[in-house]
């Protein structure tokens, strides 16, 4: 009977090793001991343990009156910060499609295509169906301390609906919080059809809210008089508009100037939506009218003054100044006046250039204190997890991130970051302004890849541009697309999109290259392997 | 403690009351030549400014302690000018990409950055009458705004003046010039389908109408309340439905003699009222029907011969409907006309005939009727909104410069000041220059 | 001509035979003479007499004299014969033949000259059939404004009915734009309406597009300059590989090439160019190639002249202005920079010279002027840059540009001030001859009234 459970208990354990899938994986305890805690929703505890279980923080205290349970793997933290996990309510990171480039103001008015054709309806537009996967933006979205990102659809007069996102991982089902949280809408102009202007933008929202509701109207006198009433003819945009018209679930409203701000609020106020003004970096200017906005801001640190703004037009030098004097103390004015808001990233698709920008408004008057609640609780709070997100309490998800210096000021590094209790160790930032690629890897390459369980040989092809690479390795197991790399002095990262054994996973590379010979590690969940490759000199 | 705050408060409010540019609208226009249009012309003139409205005009006024004073020795004062056709202010000028887009409005762009503004002001425009362009048979509803430069977009709405709707005919809605058509051109492509096009929007208006007085009706029956749908709200036909009523004016866009016939035609098949047409350029062909019907014109002094329609546009039109009994306007149509309309008053007097005053009431009263804010602006009276233009020689030489601009008793374009900032920048930059900076 | 002869030697025939018979003398030799004499006579009288009808005599009497050169003659007369001003004075004797035109009241003023206009080239900009201005392609050197023109255009008795006589009319577009003419307005063919071509050869540097949107880069100017120079060294490699063969028959003959050959005459110095620029950067760079290739040179538009008006000054080259109602584009340059332009132009020492830059707006070109000394240019300088000036940028100050004795009679009388908007022209006289003023618009206008006549 022993040795059966044995075996059996043998069988098991190899099991649990072969297999890699970390949803079924148990999640480690973890005690984060002796860190200065901001837990944003309470005073800042001086020497203090995190106690994270099972994915949520289970205590969180003063070290001495904390004790760390036995399963717990300790990690020290002497001389770090911890802060929640921060927040970035209102970005496009991973989104597949590129949003349009260029103004929203149309140079030539097109006439092409037939006026009832709604190319500006994309209402039907998920987040979520639309993302694409890259390690590299979850490495500079952790390394920048972001633990959960809104990701918006591209610019689009209705544009689509935003997915909330906690980055516990490489795939995006188990990162998701919520798949459609806003409705998302931006004075943008259709291209080649009505309306393509401003004026006939706004027109369409006056005409399309109304008609909403005239639908509902319609669909509900129905059925009470289904003799009496005609059958009302099924619109599908109007029909995934009801929502947000009748039960009045939120909107947002993209706001690249004060006049657009005025404009969403106008129509916020006509059509009693439960609206969210987004972008507004000059919401500055129009203090009174955000004042009016019943829910809270979620303001750009994109500090540019915007297309066809007075700070633009009137000359370089105030130009210039805008950007740096001027538009950076945005979030300090709105927070001196009373307003809450949330600072996001926007249109700025590098985290570390957005963390940058936030200490820039810190700078440049916002209290620390309350640019860390505009990362934290109050997008939290608008995004509506704040009962599990937002803050360092016991009982809420374990998203928390340890940095080497107070967060928001100069030389802040992030060193570790947990989403989801899941531990990601944040590597040493790369040595500011990448090196330029010492030499050319562009070529066919030998590859043999060692490991403890395998030796395999693969053909690798690289093409090298600047100091950025793609290509494929090809090998018994098959095609194996090389989706990123980048190539720094003679340090290579290569991240392959690989498929072993019908499971599609994600392997990263590191190594260093000469103009021959590339030496380096893969790492993947569960292990590593060594790789080194030689190149195939050209035949011809 | 708290009393003194409230002292200083008091204070802080009577210093910002007392104080000259910026939040005071008190002003003082000393011994200047006026130019009132409509009650002479007075030499040696004062006009007091309380609170953004004209007081009292006269001659050897005693200004009241601590208001600005401005030394108009040697000067002409006029009302501000009023330019009753511009596109200047706004965020895009067509819906071009149907033919009817009633639903626009232009209150919903203003652009008050936009620095056509400024220019205005220096050229002694101090409202305008912006609107949609004339890419569409049935454009979209204009605005009436003050240059209030540096100001918001709601502090430069004019709100009493007629609410007005652009239509368009003749070359431009029906596409004639634009180069590089796609595979499939827009109806209307000929004059007689932008007047057909326009007669089935009033028609379609109409059965709109029809359709609330009847759910009207029928809301009042009791039984029948629960079940019985209001129409689908259609703002595209709703500024129909208000000139139809009476409470839309037309601003119609027009060229050759013959469309402009023909609107007027429509105007009384539907029975909606025409506030003016705009550039009306072969107007001298039909004063006669133009006088009969009471409509004015909005025009160009001679800005002509750009196109088909407006190769028989002559510079003597102006003057010549003025003095047969047809309101006329003359505007610019251009963030760049917009400064000399003084210039383009003129004309009339070399072309037409006309004399000083008949040449200035076409930029000031004239417009103002047209308008409907001849109650508030565009003359020199007591009573009236201070909208002041103060020129160094008479305005309709060509030798005249607008030195002043004058909004509301509130100074928003100074020659005086911005000559001194201009220097003060030369200065800053003189030591750079040397450096071979651009 | 052999029957005339024939016809002569008859009688001379018949006198020599009577003499041989010794019937008749050298009288009657002298008489016959005599008599032939007096037939022909009978004959050429009325062409003799036309002749000395071909010099009419018109006297302007009693008006303000602004001469331009010198200082105004308060009442004075202008004597005309032909086609020129011989005699000008406070007291002037008028010949009893002369038609005496009563000008007291009235201002005469040298017939303006404008520096740029697209008369005759454009009859209605966005009717593409209308307009021959611009050809297409980038180098068009071969191509002359002359040989496009319209003498028939509405556009020119418009503009002379307010007082211009004379106009450039030119090519634009592309770098090289090709040849201009002055052209006197009035003709009934290009030949008549020529005066003088080529005046200039165009070439063409970006402009800022205005109203404070674009940044002031240079758009690209000294690419333009490295194209201009490299042409020319093909126009004289091209000019000395023909002398070669032309001395060598063995070498090959290089082929005719229109735009290297049009461009000869401007590289040897002897037809200017009027380059149009606008920025600062380019002007300097302009100069430089101007003097280093050693071109006759005019600089059209100079937005940006009032930045380095000395260095124009010290390069000697005149300005002709673009039309004032253009805008300036860079919001930090002021609203009124190309206003006040030309007052600073004039200060450092350049010559400058208006236009209209315009066909259907021509005659606005005294008001561009007047615009000018709004904003601070000297009035006499105003009304230089619009009469003697450009004559003398033209090569023609010795010709017309003044009221002097021995010019053509280009004349302008005037109820006012010539640049002023608010007077009326009254007479015009191109090279002497009374110029109608009625027009387009005042025909329209003449057929409109009748129609208010009718019931």
């Amino acid at each position: 009977m022993r040795v059966i459970r044995n075996y059996l208990v043998f069988l098991l354990v190899i099991g649990f090793f072969v297999s890699s899938l970390p949803a079924e994986k148990v999640k480690p305890t973890y005690a984060v001991v002796g860190c200065r805690i901001h837990p944003v929703t309470g005073p800042v505890i001086e020497n203090g343990t995190i106690i994270i279980r099972n994915g949520k923080i289970e205590t969180l205290g003063p070290a001495a009156k904390v004790n760390i349970p036995e399963d717990a793997e300790v990690i020290e933290a002497q001389g770090l910060e911890a802060y929640p996990g921060l927040i970035d309510a209102y970005s496009q990171y991973f989104l597949e499609t590129k949003s349009p480039s260029g103004s929203t103001a149309q140079r030539r008015p097109p006439f092409s295509a037939p006026a009832e054709e709604r190319s500006w309806d994309k209402t039907n537009f998920l987040v979520l169906d639309n993302l694409k996967f890259k390690k590299t933006t979850l490495s500079s979205l952790h390394k920048a301390g972001i633990t959960t990102i809104l990701v918006t659809p591209p610019q689009q007069i209705f544009a689509g609906v935003s997915t909330l996102l906690n980055l516990n991982g490489e795939k995006f089902p188990p990162m998701v919080l919520n798949d459609k949280v806003f409705l998302h809408l931006y004075f943008t102009t259709s291209r080649g059809g009505y309306p393509s202007s401003l004026m006939g933008t706004v027109a369409l929202f006056r005409q399309s809210f109304p008609d909403a509701q005239h639908y509902a109207l319609q669909k509900k006198t129905f059925l009470r008089f289904p003799a009496k009433v005609s059958r009302p003819e099924y619109d599908a945009f109007l029909e995934r508009l009801l929502p947000y018209v009748v039960e009045k679930k939120p909107v947002v409203f993209d706001c690249a100037n004060m006049q657009d701000i005025k404009r969403a609020i106008n129509l916020i106020e006509e059509f009693k939506l439960n609206g969210f003004i987004a972008g507004a970096n000059e919401a500055w200017r129009v203090i009174d009218w955000v004042k009016r906005a019943k829910n809270p801001l979620l303001v750009t640190v994109d500090f540019k003054p915007p297309l066809g703004s007075r700070y633009a037009i009137l000359g370089e030098e105030l130009k210039k100044k805008a950007e740096k004097e001027i538009y950076p103390r945005n979030p300090a004015e709105l927070q001196k006046n009373g307003l809450t808001f949330a600072l996001v990233s926007g249109k700025i698709s590098n985290p570390k250039e957005f963390i940058k920008k936030v200490t820039q408004a810190v700078e440049a008057g916002l209290p620390a204190d309350k640019a860390l609640q505009a990362l934290t609780i109050v997008p939290a709070r608008l995004l509506q997890v704040d009962s599990y997100l937002g803050s360092l309490e016991p009982g809420k998800i374990a998203n928390v991130i340890l940095t080497k210096g107070q967060l928001l000021t100069k030389g802040c590094q992030v060193t570790r970051v947990f989403v989801d209790g899941l531990s990601f160790e944040v590597q040493a930032p790369a040595a500011k302004g990448a090196q330029a690629p010492s030499v050319n890897l562009s070529g066919k390459w030998k590859v043999t890849v060692v490991s403890q369980m395998v030796t395999m040989e693969m053909t690798m092809d690289l093409t090298q541009e600047g100091s950025s690479l793609t290509g494929r390795l090809t090998s018994e197991m098959g095609n194996w697309e090389i989706s990123e790399g980048t190539l720094s002095g003679d340090k290579l990262t290569l991240v392959i999109a690989a498929n072993v054994m019908g499971q599609d996973m994600e392997l990263t590379f590191e190594g260093q290259a000469t103009k021959d010979k590339i030496t380096g590690s893969i790492s993947f969940m569960g292990g590593s392997a060594e790789m080194t490759a030689t190149r195939i000199p050209d035949k011809s | 403690m708290k009393w003194r705050k409230f002292v200083g408060l008091i204070l802080a409010m009577v210093w910002l009351g007392l104080s000259p540019l910026g939040a005071g609208q008190d002003l003082f226009i000393k011994n200047g030549t006026l130019l009132t249009i409509t009650q002479g012309i007075i030499h040696g003139g004062d006009i007091l400014i309380i609170d953004g409205k004209i007081k009292e005009i006269g001659q050897n006024l005693t200004p009241p302690k601590g208001i600005r004073v401005i030394d108009a020795t040697g000067k002409y004062v006029m009302p501000g000018i009023i330019d009753s056709h511009t596109h200047v202010a706004l965020s895009g000028t067509n819906e071009a990409s149907v033919a009817i887009s009633s639903e626009v409005r232009m209150k919903d762009v203003i652009n008050p950055e936009d620095p056509a503004i400024f220019t205005a002001l220096t050229g002694g425009v101090t409202m305008v009458h912006t609107m949609h362009g004339s890419a569409n048979p049935i454009g979209g509803e204009n605005v009436v705004l003050k240059m209030k430069w540096g100001k918001s977009s709601e502090e430069m709405y004019v709100p009493y003046a007629y609410r007005t709707l652009k239509f368009a005919l003749g070359e431009n809605p029906k596409r004639a010039n634009m180069m590089g058509f796609s595979a499939q051109p827009r109806y209307p492509q000929t004059r007689m389908g932008v007047i057909a096009i326009i007669r089935r929007e009033f028609a379609k208006a109409r059965s709109y109408m029809r359709e609330w007085e009847r759910y009207n009706q029928l809301k009042k029956n009791k039984k029948l309340v629960s079940f019985i749908l209001p129409p689908r709200r259609n703002l595209r036909l709703e500024p129909l439905v208000l000139m139809l009523q009476g409470k839309m004016v037309a601003r119609c866009h027009t060229y050759q003699a013959d469309e402009t016939l023909e609107f007027i035609k429509l105007s009384k098949e539907f029975g909606f009222k025409i506030g003016a047409f705009e550039h009306a350029w072969e107007a001298y062909k039909i004063v006669k029907e133009l006088a009969a019907e009471k409509i004015g014109i909005s025009v160009f002094a001679d800005n002509w011969a750009y196109k088909m329609e407006a190769y028989q546009g002559i510079a003597y039109m102006a003057g010549f409907c003025a003095k047969h009994g047809v309101l006329v306007s003359i505007n610019s149509d251009s963030g760049e006309r917009i400064r000399r309309l003084f210039n383009d008053a003129a004309k009339t007097m070399r072309y037409g005939d006309l004399s000083e005053d008949e040449a200035l009431k076409l930029i000031t009263i004239n417009p103002a009727i047209q308008l409907g804010v001849q109650k508030r602006v565009g003359s020199l009276e007591v009573g009236k909104d201070a909208d002041i233009a103060i020129f160094n020689k008479h305005p309709l030489s060509a030798y005249t410069r607008c030195e002043m601009t004058i909004i509301e008793g509130e100074v928003y374009f100074d020659r005086a000041k911005y000559l001194e900032e201009q220097q003060k920048k030369a200065a800053a930059k003189k030591p750079h220059k040397k450096g071979g900076q651009k | 001509m052999k029957e005339i002869i024939k016809m002569m030697s008859r009688p001379m025939n018949w006198l020599e035979k009577m003499r041989k018979k010794k019937k008749a003398s050298l009288r009657h030799f002298i008489g016959l003479g005599l008599v032939f004499c007096w037939l022909a006579g009978l004959a050429w009288w009325p062409t003799l007499a036309k002749a000395a009808e071909t010099e009419p005599v018109i006297a302007i009497k009693g008006a303000r004299l602004v001469t331009v050169t010198g200082s105004d003659i308060p009442q004075g007369t202008i004597l005309i014969k032909g086609k020129y001003i011989v005699d000008i004075g406070p007291s002037v004797t008028i010949p009893p033949e002369a038609k005496v035109i009563e000008a007291q009241g009235l201002v005469a003023y040298p017939g303006m000259i404008d520096g740029l206009t697209y008369l005759g080239l454009q009859e209605i900009s966005m009717v593409r059939a209308t307009v021959d201005m611009r050809e297409t392609g980038n180098i068009n050197p071969q191509v002359r404004a002359d040989e496009a023109l319209r003498p028939d255009s509405v556009h020119i008795p418009i503009t002379r009915a307010n007082g211009t006589t004379c106009a450039l009319v030119a090519p634009t577009g592309g770098l090289i734009s090709g040849m201009s003419a002055l052209i006197k307005l009035d003709g009934w063919t290009p030949e008549e309406l020529v005066i003088k071509v080529p005046v200039a050869m165009h070439i063409q540097f970006p402009m800022m597009r205005g109203r404070y949107r674009r940044s002031s880069r240079s758009v690209s100017g000294s690419k333009r300059i490295k194209e201009l120079k490299k042409l020319f060294n093909e126009a004289r490699y091209y000019e000395k590989r023909r002398l070669a063969a032309q001395k060598n028959l063995l070498l090959p003959y290089p082929d005719f090439d229109e735009k290297l050959e049009a461009l000869l005459p401007v590289v040897h110095g002897q037809l200017p160019v009027m380059i149009s620029v606008y920025a600062e950067k380019d002007i300097k760079e302009v100069i430089k190639f101007v003097q280093e290739e050693k071109l006759k040179a005019i600089l059209y538009g100079v937005h940006d002249g009032w930045k380095v008006a000395d260095e124009i000054a010290r390069a000697g080259l005149p300005v002709i202005l673009d039309s004032l109602y253009n805008q300036p584009s860079r919001w930090e340059d002021g609203y009124d920079a190309l206003y006040r332009n030309p007052a600073a132009l004039v200060k450092a020492g350049v010559k400058i010279a208006f236009s209209s830059q315009s066909a259907s707006l021509a005659k606005d070109l005294p008001w561009h002027a007047a615009k000018a000394v709004a904003f601070g240019l000297d009035q006499k300088e105003a009304l230089k840059a619009v009469t003697i000036n450009p004559a003398e940028i033209f090569g023609l100050g010795d010709q017309m540009g003044s009221l002097d004795k021995g010019k053509l009679a280009n004349i302008v009388l005037t109820d006012g001030d010539l640049l002023e908007i608010r007077r009326h022209v009254k007479h015009l006289f191109i090279e002497g001859k009374e110029i109608d003023l009625s027009n387009y618009y005042t025909d329209l206008l003449h057929k409109f009234e009748k129609r208010l006549k009718e019931k």
